[in-house]
């Protein structure tokens, strides 16, 4: 009776395991707590969502062959030495087929060096800087565009504005991302024709721009560019407006896209210019949301808060990654490293195809925020809103 | 000329604020001996006391002030009769263990129940400003100033004139006499660990209506004020007052002059040139 009730347990169990699908499981470490918690969030659930969609709708075919995929996800606490070591340990301990990235260059910049070494494909949405791609690494792939690249959009549209503006002043942070903003910018203003006033790094993380803004509003430019994070372009904007500074056009490399911006500074946030390489369009189409909407729509209806392109970009390297591991046929990271290299698709964030270094190439949209809505004002074919501008002086603001 | 004079007029409002934020840690060091880390902590909580008054009930953040002390004092008074209490003889270094753990706790708890979401405390008048003699003076940031001026004699008034204050200097001063005359420590510690608190709170309050509030604030004003407060000194409010000025036109000279990265090496430059030449602060006895 014994002997019976043993094979019974093991049949059972060989029959559950025969049944099971197998696993690939994508690892990442993203910033759940800490100063960047706030744009962390993007990625953990971008990434938790796309998982469950591709899952429920029949997860990955390798070969002949169905693969479920699972996500495993360490809290950085927002420190990129943390970052690091827990990209190692995801690769030697938890041994996860494939990395997904984190949030912010400085971090995409220290991890995949994790990926380089052990020869594992990471795809990462929340780096663009070109430092990134510019040593050499096999590894890594972004699908941010490229970070020198973010003002080009603005600097074509400027110059199709009436008035042009003529003088413009250019402020950034002194981290990875954004020295990389100002170095492209910095080339793409001159090279336009804009006489630059200001060209002035600040600290990361600063809270106080009332120097910086009474500096700029004696030299009185047409424009000023910011590349800085959300927490410096709230205070940048409540600052200006209580030193009484309004220049013709002030444009934003993050923050003014999203819910978090407008609940922030309610009126304040009109007439803000910023960019975005991604919109809820319902004539994006995706393979497994349908279309960019209904995803944005998904998004927050289950997180409580509404997506933008960091959502997006974390979705599409998850995609990337099943895509690839489908061409490839294997689960083999030097197989589905090169099946990434050749991809090319149409994803809810555009289309995904790298160029030589392993960076997407996407076009930056400009947007304006007025009245509480976000309002595309200039993309890769020209105005698509008319813009409102020159901004109004903050005394005959609406 | 008058770039300069508004940068110097930027720097005074801005150390008016400074000097609200280190006020608390000042007291809290010359009397207990304790270096509070967690003191931006307490500034983040008065923020978000503020931020909620503000949002849910409509409460001015200047009417709130008091509100946000209390909320604050309250959350000090708890701490330290009940674990600050327990180590407050113990070396310097155990209560900065405590401090720090305490802060960390209450950032993460922060995060918990208020989110990382990005907040501000956006009156109407939260961007008003005047003109006066050809420099804009942002409304909030005067009347800030003014508010930490007057908090500041308010402290110096009680530490010096009142028999609380008097009692909490014994305290600092000589504990066993303190004890002879009927002091009883452990309510003076209490109550002078949440004066430090409530004083962090008004600052969290100003805090709000000037800059954004998340749960992660709190760092980088524990070193502000912990620069502020040993440049002013420890012996007298005023002292505070003077470090916060002090610090504020450095700061903004070093961003017109020098570059605003620098604000930090100079801030944190002359720290080391005060311990060095002026280890009791620039109010502080010479000997």
């Amino acid at each position: 009776m014994k002997r019976l009730l043993c094979y019974a347990i093991a049949m059972f169990a060989l029959f559950n395991h025969a049944r099971a699908e197998p696993i690939i499981t994508l690892g990442a470490s993203v910033q759940e707590t800490g100063r960047l918690a706030n744009t962390g969030r993007y990625y953990r659930d971008g990434y938790d969502l796309a998982v469950r969609t591709i899952n429920e709708r029949g997860g990955v075919k390798v070969g002949t062959e169905r693969y479920q995929l699972a996500l495993k996800i360490l809290d950085n606490q927002s420190d990129v030495n943390l970052s690091v070591r827990q990209y190692t340990q995801l690769l030697t301990q938890d041994k996860v087929n494939f990395l997904l990235g984190p949030f912010a260059s400085d971090f995409a910049l220290a991890d995949s060096s994790a990926s380089e070494k052990y020869e594992v494909p990471m795809i990462e949405g929340g780096g663009a800087s070109d430092q990134i791609f510019s040593r050499g690494y096999k590894y890594i792939f972004g699908t941010l565009p490229v970070a020198s690249k973010y003002f080009e959009s603005t600097v074509q549209a400027m110059s199709k504005l009436e008035p042009i503006p003529k003088t413009v002043a250019l402020l950034y942070a002194d981290d990875a991302f954004d020295v990389a903003v100002a170095k492209g910018t910095r080339e793409l203003l001159q090279n336009t024709g804009f006489r630059i006033t200001q060209d002035e790094r600040y600290s990361s993380n600063a809270s106080d721009f009332s120097t910086l803004i009474s500096q700029i509003k004696a030299a009185v430019p047409d424009a000023v560019l910011v590349a800085g994070h959300e927490t410096e372009v709230l205070n940048f904007i409540r600052q200006a407006k209580s030193l009484d500074f309004s220049p013709k056009l002030y444009s934003f490399t993050v923050g003014v896209p999203t819910a978090d911006f407008r609940l922030a500074l309610g009126r304040d946030g009109n007439f803000a210019f910023g960019m975005t390489s991604w919109l809820p369009s319902a004539s994006q189409k995706d393979d497994y949301f349908t279309n960019a909407q209904m995803f944005a729509e998904e998004y927050k209806k289950r997180f409580g808060y509404e997506p933008d392109y960091h959502a997006a970009s974390a979705v599409a390297d998850v995609e990337t990654f099943v895509k690839a591991i489908e061409s490839a046929a294997s689960l083999d990271p030097k197989k589905v490293r090169d099946a990434i290299a050749r991809i090319d698709f149409e994803s809810l964030y555009g289309r995904v195809q790298f160029s030589e270094v392993g960076q997407i190439n996407l076009p930056q949209t400009v947007v304006q925020v007025y009245s509480d809505t976000v309002i595309p004002i200039y993309g890769p074919k020209g105005f698509i809103n008319k813009p409102r501008y020159p901004m109004p002086p903050w005394d005959k603001r609406p | 000329m008058s770039l300069l004079l508004q940068i110097i007029v930027n720097g005074i409002l801005l150390g008016g604020l400074y000097s609200l934020m280190a006020l608390g840690l000042a007291l809290v060091w010359g009397v207990l001996n304790i270096v509070n880390l967690a003191h931006g902590a307490f500034i983040m909580l008065g923020a978000y006391a503020s931020y909620y008054l503000f949002t849910l009930l409509n409460v001015d953040p200047f009417a709130a002030l008091p509100l946000c002390m209390l909320v604050v004092f309250a959350c000090g008074f708890v701490l330290q009769r009940y674990v600050l209490n327990l180590i407050v003889r113990a070396p310097m270094f155990n209560t900065l263990l405590i401090t720090f753990g305490i802060d960390v706790v209450l950032t993460y708890l922060a995060q918990i129940v208020f989110s990382a979401d990005f907040r501000v405390v956006n009156p109407s008048y939260a961007g008003a400003n005047f003109t006066l003699l050809g420099t804009t003076i942002p409304l909030v940031r005067a009347l800030a100033f003014a508010m930490a001026i007057a908090l500041t004699l308010t402290v110096w008034l009680v530490l010096g004139h009142t028999r609380l204050g008097r009692a909490v200097r014994a305290c600092a001063q000589n504990l066993v006499a303190a004890r002879l005359y009927g002091v009883e420590p452990r309510t003076v510690y209490a109550l002078t660990f949440a004066m430090g608190a409530a004083l962090a709170g008004a600052a969290g309050d100003l805090y709000g209506v000037v800059s954004q509030i998340n749960p992660y604030i709190g760092d980088p004003l524990t070193a502000k004020s912990f620069a502020i407060s040993i440049i002013g000194g420890l012996e007298n409010p005023l002292g505070v007052v003077v470090g916060g000025l002090f610090l504020g036109i450095l700061e903004s000279l070093t961003s017109l002059y020098i570059g605003s990265t620098y604000t930090d090496v100079a801030s944190f430059g002359v720290l080391v040139l005060v311990l060095i030449t002026r280890p009791r602060g620039l109010l502080g006895k010479t000997t």
